[in-house]
């Protein structure tokens, strides 16, 4: 065992640390900074802050230098992913282009692909969306049927996409469209770049229960898109959407520890603002959380681990996905357990606003749906890890 | 960053693994839990495991040990748990570790080298009936080197030839004894557990004569404290590698045994059960790794991960041999069967230096006090 960076990672984490601290202003660490802006204004914020954070290069930090990434180590992306959440920085408003996409066209998109995107997408000049899901076609992915039409050297596009994060503010969107018409299930798909700026694409919000609109529809009416912006080859999207979708492995449970931990830390100062800190059975409830949110820091040292040895995660990120959402899942559950009764008052007293606590709490309940859904999950580890029968 | 363990420990856990199989399958395990008037300590299990090195494992070089850490000890308890081998290993191990905290050269040069070569049996008497496992459950009092009371439950108490006795002084302060077997006023109780694969009394003392541990590197309440963390390492090492074995069979089994025309495993209530228990005894496995490192390194969060790996892995070994039993169905529930030996193991020390609830409170003291 040997739980130390090495010193390049060390002073990789100086060097960040420094400019976080001389780049975010103090008052975007207060709890209710940015729940006090519209939508519009805080992703406004959030992109600019975060071009800003590219310039000084320190974004696509596991990235090849030769796409405008630092080149760094996979224990630096932990190190970033830890300190971004203990400088308070904004949440990334690029993250489905940054998590998913980019390593996708690093590695299988063409020169053209490779230079049109990564840079302008690390420079927020283009955000991205995913257009995966459909009305008809969630868990079960190949079931989807927004089709394309090949037109000369266009395909044309109909269909619909749903639960889109950032529809509104997308500029372009990686589709999963059927290509090969009458074709069924994983045959006959293609991923398709489409422009959202054009006529036969059309957004609509959808409001969330906790109120905001983070996601949203998106509509293709004859949409245009020229056939150099497939990703990888016609008729292999389902490959190419695996291969995509395998980028979220060994995302940073580090930085998702360091943002628990610090939640865990602020459940336990309002329980024992409102003097609930001795009630025996809101400890256990707590400190059941800490078991799991701890487990969760290791089991993120051990997959750090696994990825610098060079080994493939494969179903194993089912495992990672499972232990954090239901751990988040919980924690926020706790708090209820931990307030009672003033859990769910946005100012129990004059001086206490406990709305970015309800936020969270709500927002918990989305992270057992995305990204493949916690009954997905089981069964992924059922099936592929312990070799149960289908 | 490496959190793994190295290839050498990986090697050695094997050989510990390959031992056990070879030597005590599950069919001598049947047979000291079919004996409880036995010991429960078989000589060929023990006198392998001597000549693994597996007692001296922590015992320092200069008193014929291996020198090495509790991240070493940790893979003989797991693979010791998967086999619900019998014996005082853990018991004996802690005995040793009081000696090499706790004990002047003196001491150490007495007892340790025995105790590594499996020659002397030692054991740990450390709280009494109803007692707190953080001390505060001791019920042996010491007049001078002078021990009187009941410790309870001790394990293997009857094979011991040594016993480290906690015991508070007259002005209350708490300290780890030697109490020698045959010792004047030394009477052993035996206590009959459930859990065939051990041996299990109380210790009674009345005025008998014994030896404060002093002169290492800790002493009083914090030796106490370091052996009972110890303790809990080694126990919960034991609870996962029972527990991982547990859903192993289990699994296998479901993967063949058909109803309804299909395999049970194809289930999806089985499924996501045996999913969620992989992934709660994955993390035990996490947890205890790095409460065992941290306790090898003396980091500043030990307290917190000693306590967050013995709840995680209590947790996991409940849920995991409970499971064994429910997914064999009627014959898990048979004596035949091998479903009881690991859930009734994971039930007796599952609250043994403290239990899940306990250790909770702990970590609620350690962040929200
Ligand atoms: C906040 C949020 C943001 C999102 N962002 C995006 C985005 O940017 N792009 C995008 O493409 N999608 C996005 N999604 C969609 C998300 O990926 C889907 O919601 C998810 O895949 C589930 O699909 P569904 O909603 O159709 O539910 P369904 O698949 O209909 O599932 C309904 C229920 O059935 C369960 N279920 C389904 N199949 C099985 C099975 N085989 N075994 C057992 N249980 C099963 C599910 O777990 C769920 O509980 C987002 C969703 C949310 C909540």
């Amino acid at each position: 065992m040997d739980l130390s960076y090495t010193a390049d990672e060390e002073q990789f984490r100086t060097e960040l640390r420094d400019w976080l601290a001389a780049n975010i202003p103090v008052e975007w660490a207060e709890a209710g900074f940015w729940r006090s802006l519209d939508d519009a204004e805080s992703f406004r914020l959030r992109r600019e802050w975060e071009a800003s954070k590219t310039a000084a290069g320190f974004s696509g930090i596991q990235w090849p230098t030769e796409y405008g990434g630092r080149g760094g180590t996979p224990g630096m992306k932990a190190i970033y992913d830890e300190e971004m959440v203990r400088a308070h920085a904004p949440q990334t408003v690029n993250t489905l282009g940054l998590t998913f996409l980019a390593p996708t066209v690093m590695a299988i998109g063409t020169p053209e692909q490779k230079a049109e995107i990564i840079g302008p997408m690390l420079r927020n000049e283009v955000i991205w969306c995913q257009g995966f899901s459909e009305p008809g076609a969630g868990s079960d992915l190949a079931a989807v049927a927004t089709r394309g039409v090949r037109d000369g050297d266009d395909y044309v596009v109909n269909g619909q996409k749903i639960w889109t994060t950032n529809a509104m503010h997308g500029d372009k969107i990686f589709t999963i469209v059927r290509t090969e018409q009458g074709s069924e299930r994983h045959k006959g798909l293609s991923m398709m770049l489409i422009d959202m700026n054009q006529p036969g694409v059309e957004a609509r919000p959808l409001k969330q229960m906790s109120g905001a609109s983070e996601f949203g529809e998106v509509f293709f009416t004859d949409a245009r898109v020229p056939v150099k912006d497939c990703l990888g080859e016609i008729g292999q999207g389902w490959r190419t959407a695996m291969l995509l979708l395998s980028f979220e492995r060994g995302a940073s449970g580090v930085g998702q520890y360091t943002e628990f931990r610090r939640q865990y830390d602020e459940i336990v100062e309002q329980m024992r603002r409102f003097g609930r800190s001795d009630d025996p059975v809101a400890r256990q409830k707590l400190a059941h959380c800490l078991v799991e949110l701890e487990c969760l820091r290791y089991h993120a040292m051990h997959i750090l681990t696994q990825v610098e040895q060079g080994r493939d995660l494969g179903s194993e990120s089912s495992m990672t996905k499972l232990q954090w959402s239901e751990t988040f899942q919980d924690l926020w559950e706790a708090f209820d357990d931990v307030l009672g009764p003033e859990a769910s008052l946005e100012r129990p007293r004059p001086d206490v606003d406990l709305a970015p606590f309800q936020a969270q709490a709500m927002w918990s309940r989305s992270v057992t749906i995305w990204g493949g859904s916690s009954q997905v999950q089981r069964n992924i580890v059922a099936e592929r890890v312990l070799g149960l029968p289908r | 960053m490496f959190f793994a363990l190295t290839d050498e420990q990986q090697a050695f856990a094997e050989t510990v693994r390959d031992f056990v199989a070879d030597r005590f399958d599950l069919d001598a395990v049947r047979a000291v839990v079919e004996d409880p008037d036995g010991d429960g300590h078989p000589l060929t299990l023990w006198k392998g495991l001597a000549d693994q090195g597996a007692l001296a494992v922590l015992v320092p070089e200069e008193h014929d040990g291996l020198g090495l850490g509790l991240l070493d000890a940790q893979v003989i308890a797991r693979e010791l748990g998967r086999a619900v081998a019998p014996g005082p290993w853990t018991t004996s191990v802690l005995a040793a570790e009081a000696l090499r905290l706790a004990g002047s050269p003196a001491q150490q040069a007495a007892w340790l080298p025995g105790l590594a070569a499996g020659e002397t049996v030692g054991t740990v008497a450390l709280r009494g009936e109803a007692g707190s496992w953080d001390g505060r459950g001791i019920t042996v009092d010491a007049s001078g080197e002078r021990l009187s009371g009941t410790a309870s439950p001790v394990d293997y108490p009857a094979v011991a030839g040594l016993f480290v006795v906690a015991a508070t002084d007259a002005e209350g302060a708490p300290g780890l004894y030697l109490v020698e077997a045959g010792a004047q006023g030394l009477a052993i109780r035996d206590q009959r557990t459930y859990d065939g694969t051990a041996r299990v009394g109380a210790v009674e003392l009345a005025d008998t004569p014994a030896e404060l541990l002093t002169g290492g590197t800790l002493s009083g309440g914090d030796a106490v404290a370091a052996l009972m963390a110890r303790g809990a390492v080694l126990t919960a090492a034991d609870l996962v590698g029972g527990a991982r074995e547990a859903l192993t069979r289990t699994i296998d089994y479901d993967r063949d045994r058909k109803q309804f025309g299909v395999p049970v495993g194809s289930f999806q209530a089985i499924k996501h059960t045996m999913a969620d228990l992989h992934v709660g005894v994955t993390m035990a496995e996490h947890a205890v790794l790095f409460a065992a490192h941290a306790l090898d390194t003396d980091d500043p969060g030990a307290d917190i991960a000693v306590a967050v790996a013995k709840a995680k892995a209590a947790e996991a070994a409940w849920n995991a041999t409970g499971a064994m039993i429910q997914f064999f169905g009627g014959i898990g529930f048979t004596w035949e069967h091998e479903a009881h030996f690991f859930y009734k193991r994971a039930r007796r020390r599952a609250p043994l230096f403290g239990s899940a609830d306990e250790h909770r409170e702990r970590l609620a003291v350690l962040t929200m006090d």
